[in-house]
């Protein structure tokens, strides 16, 4: 793949994770689960620049368990009075077999009203090589205060490329104080749920 | 690969168009022409009567604070705050942007330290205004 061709996928393409990393000093524990892979992810930030952590992942579509040390590093960061805009790059490896390791891209901009947001991922293992990307765009139909419930409606379309063809479905999300959940259905690739606590 | 042509496209426009929103703004119905300064600092009465019950013999620093969008960031704001043993209390007004913060009255209130502690938390103070009580 050329150098051209690389720098393309990595901005055009996109890979799920609200916030990859959390305010300097804090830990995020999330689960998330789709049509292709159960993931248990613990990071913690020692600074708000980056995040190191450790995810275990069964993943169903090559039946195989394993885990990845992960590394994010916030690459830039636009704040206004009303919106925030971040640019991630992510890497994982996995410790037992350096060749299967990912690398992407993640993006987000958000006003307390308006979401949008991309990811894209690159993942070499063993077995066969593929990418997973996404795009997802939302509202807050309400603006709650600081510790209530808040609530986007979102939609969401993604691509992995061992599965061929889009996927666009709704997402709902919501999070109070520490906790996150998030989760979205459609009949072809059914579940997508995603749990955050933050501490 | 006319997709990936096309969100190539859209990808610079997504940051630009975030890029775009400095210099106007609106909160709920207002629309403010310039950004926050000093001497223009705007808090919600209700919430800020709110805020002062119980405290006495303090001073309170209303920070304004860019980049605050959800409750992840005010958070980790008011978590930086709380270590510190002077600081009595501690408000996020995520509609208006602002950071209370109630320190005791002989505390010296220094806005570059506060401005680091907000930046460690990944959000900019932009200006202070300092009210005794």
């Amino acid at each position: 793949m050329g150098i051209f061709k690389i720098f393309l996928v990595l901005f055009i393409s996109f890979s799920l994770e609200a916030r990859p990393i959390s305010y300097s000093g804090g830990s995020t524990l999330m689960a998330f689960s789709d049509n292709i892979k159960d993931s248990l992810y613990y990071h913690y930030s020692p600074t708000y620049k980056y995040s190191i952590g450790i995810e275990a992942i069964n993943n169903k579509y090559f039946e195989k368990d394993f885990s990845y040390l992960r590394f994010t590093y916030l690459l830039n960061r636009k704040n206004t009075d009303i919106s925030q805009r971040n640019l991630y790059f992510q890497s994982g490896i996995n410790p037992d077999q350096f060749s299967e390791n990912f690398i992407g891209m993640h993006g987000d901009w958000e006003t307390r009203r308006w979401f949008a947001g991309f990811g894209y991922k690159s993942v070499q293992n063993n077995i066969k090589d593929y990418s997973d990307q996404y795009i997802q765009v939302g509202f807050a139909p309400y603006l709650g205060e600081y510790g209530d419930l808040h609530t986007w409606v979102m939609l969401k379309s993604k691509k992995n490329s061992l599965l061929g063809g889009n996927s666009t479905y709704p997402v709902l999300k919501f999070f109070k104080g520490n906790f996150l959940i998030e989760f979205g259905y459609n009949d072809k690739t059914e579940w997508d749920t995603h749990i955050m606590y933050r501490f | 690969m006319k997709r990936e042509l096309l969100l190539f496209c859209l990808a610079p426009a997504f940051f630009l168009a975030a890029s775009a929103d400095d210099g106007m703004h609106n909160h709920d119905g207002h629309l403010h022409q310039k950004l926050v300064d000093g001497e223009n600092l705007e808090v919600d009465p209700e919430r800020y009567k709110k805020f002062l019950s119980g405290l006495s013999d303090s001073q309170v620093a209303v920070v304004s604070v860019k980049g605050m969008v959800c409750d992840f960031c005010a958070r980790g704001i008011e978590k930086t705050f709380v270590k510190d043993k002077t600081v009595k209390k501690i408000d996020v007004d995520l509609s208006q942007g602002k950071v209370l913060i109630a320190y005791e009255m002989d505390r010296k209130i220094d806005f570059e330290e506060i401005k680091a502690k907000i930046v460690m938390n990944g959000q900019n103070a932009t200006a202070m205004k300092v009210l005794k009580i």
